[in-house]
């Protein structure tokens, strides 16, 4: 298991987010993270990534163990998180944001460059255009580019689908697709449920911070309590 | 007239130097250093020493540079800790009051060990004809260290990949983090670098008057201003609000007098504020 989430508690406060979770991906798996607004999905991605220390329970990445760790030690060790704010670099350019994302590897710049460019071309014709003067579905290309240019081992996803067009995530799902292929590791929350059960192998069910369910993506979306739950249909 | 013009930018460029670093610091670390002028008095001072000590000019000025580099990242690595570790306006209160707390210190100490100390240059050639107007040439060397320091800076800033680090946190500290960018040590770089350059500006301070250590405070009160009207973040602001303040504060003091210049100073300020809250250089939105 190349990520391993071990009866994590997460509390802001008094008040707890995330209850005994468990999740565990293997190499070149794709998982997601599945369950209503507020039942703790982005905690726990930002507590696998240290930017929230869970009171209870272990987080390891690749064999070594991530509590303690600060967030830009876990993004050197090669997990790398895509927040849905996207936190990009607004009053830089596309390249320069990119550049930031090989910072630890300039070696690797160019040849991460032309990667980048090649699953997202749209980035290529806009690499001096200010970050911040992008479309919202040029902007989640820089943020997963931006990612992918610190060679990460996994990608953690959140809610990527998040206010584009419906057009443009069918296109992004396209190249998620394509990053699985390539051997890359993907934890991925998602909204739409349909798509991002159709993307991966197994699905976590997160309610008010509790895993509520787990299995293969395929049994999970014939399962009937969800379909009920997030698909609409009864 | 033009002299007036010529004085307004030799001085702007100086608050421009001083104001820089607190732009600086306030951008990457969230903290409005109070102690800034402390800094530049604090350079001044490790250059006489160095100077009565028989040392080069020259090696002085570095000296005194580089001393006001090292206090800088001694500030950052002990008394500004605690005040990283808080978030959003707990980090800028406490940044303030523990700078505050720091310059006093600082004012105290230096007032009561070197209570006659003068920090003066003379250059060689005091004056020179540029275009039929007498120049002074302390003035023309301070501008050029100035606009020295700016060029390399903006060109420090803009291609390499620490200046860009550092943009990245000037923009986006959350972001920077997740791209593997350790924060706490690109400040630790930039709290120094804002400190040597604090530590220049109270050095050309004394090529075009007389530095001493009572200085501290307008200086930290003048930059402020010039960073405030700059836009706090912006570094092209700062220069711009620097030389822009010069001026005003030249044409003040020649045409209506020295005590009045600074009321009318902070008037120009307070409404260019007002005008454009965001700075100078505000993109409009």
């Amino acid at each position: 298991m190349i990520v391993r989430v071990d009866a994590v508690h997460v509390a802001y406060g008094s008040a707890s987010v995330l209850h005994d979770v468990s999740l565990e991906a293997s190499t070149g798996e794709a998982v997601a993270v599945i369950g209503p607004n507020g039942a703790g999905k982005t905690t726990l991605l930002r507590a696998m990534i240290g930017m929230i220390q869970p009171t209870r329970g272990r987080i390891s990445y690749d064999g070594k163990d991530c509590n303690g760790l600060r967030a830009f030690e876990i993004a050197r060790l090669g997990m790398v998180y895509v927040p849905a704010e996207k936190e990009l670099f607004p009053g830089m350019t596309v390249f320069e944001n990119l550049e930031l994302g090989s910072y630890r590897n300039v070696r690797n710049t160019s040849e991460r460059l032309s990667y980048v460019f090649d699953l997202f071309p749209r980035l290529e014709e806009r690499r001096q255009q200010l970050a911040g003067t992008l479309s919202g579905g040029e902007q989640q290309m820089v943020a997963i580019g931006r990612a992918l240019m610190g060679c990460p081992k996994v990608l953690l996803l959140d809610e990527p689908s998040t206010g584009l067009a419906p057009k443009v995530v069918e296109e992004l799902y396209r190249q998620l697709a394509k990053l699985k292929t390539t051997g890359l590791t993907l934890i991925v929350t998602e909204q739409q449920v349909q798509l991002v059960l159709s993307l991966t192998d197994r699905a976590y069910v997160l309610e008010q911070g509790l895993i509520r369910l787990s299995g293969k993506s395929a049994d999970v979306l014939r399962n009937p309590g969800i379909k009920a739950a997030y698909l609409g249909v009864a | 007239m033009t002299a007036t013009l010529f004085d307004g930018i030799v001085q702007g460029l100086q608050l421009s130097l001083l104001a820089v670093g607190i732009t600086l610091i306030f951008g990457l670390g969230g903290v409005l250093n109070l102690a800034h002028g402390q800094f530049a008095v604090i350079g001044g001072v490790a250059a006489k020493l160095l100077l009565d000590l028989g040392a080069h000019p020259v090696l002085a000025g570095v000296g005194g540079v580089v001393t006001a580099g090292l206090f800088g990242v001694l500030v950052d690595r002990s008394l500004l800790l605690p005040v990283y570790r808080c978030r959003g306006e707990d980090r800028l209160l406490l940044g303030l009051i523990l700078t505050l707390g720091l310059s006093f210190v600082i004012d105290g100490y230096l007032n009561y060990a070197f209570s006659e100390f003068s920090l003066t240059f003379s250059l060689p050639i005091p004056s020179v004809k540029i275009a039929g107007i007498p120049m002074r040439t302390a003035g023309l060397a301070n501008s050029l260290v100035a606009i020295v320091v700016f060029l390399v800076l903006f060109a420090f800033l803009r291609s390499t990949l620490l200046g860009k680090t550092v943009r990245s946190i000037i923009e986006n500290e959350v972001g920077a983090e997740l791209c593997g960018i350790d924060p706490a040590r690109t400040r630790m770089i930039i709290v120094g670098l804002a400190a040597m350059m604090a530590g220049l500006a109270g050095i050309t301070q004394g090529l075009f008057s007389s530095l001493g250590t009572e200085m501290g405070p307008e200086f930290t009160i003048l930059g402020l201003l010039v960073a405030v009207v700059g836009g706090v973040r912006s570094i092209n602001g700062t220069l711009v609000a620097g030389v822009f303040l010069g001026i005003v504060n030249a044409f003040a003091s020649r045409y209506i007098g020295a005590y009045v210049a600074y009321i009318i100073l902070l008037s120009v300020a307070m409404a260019t504020i007002l005008a454009r809250p965001g700075g100078l250089l505000a993109r409009s939105t």
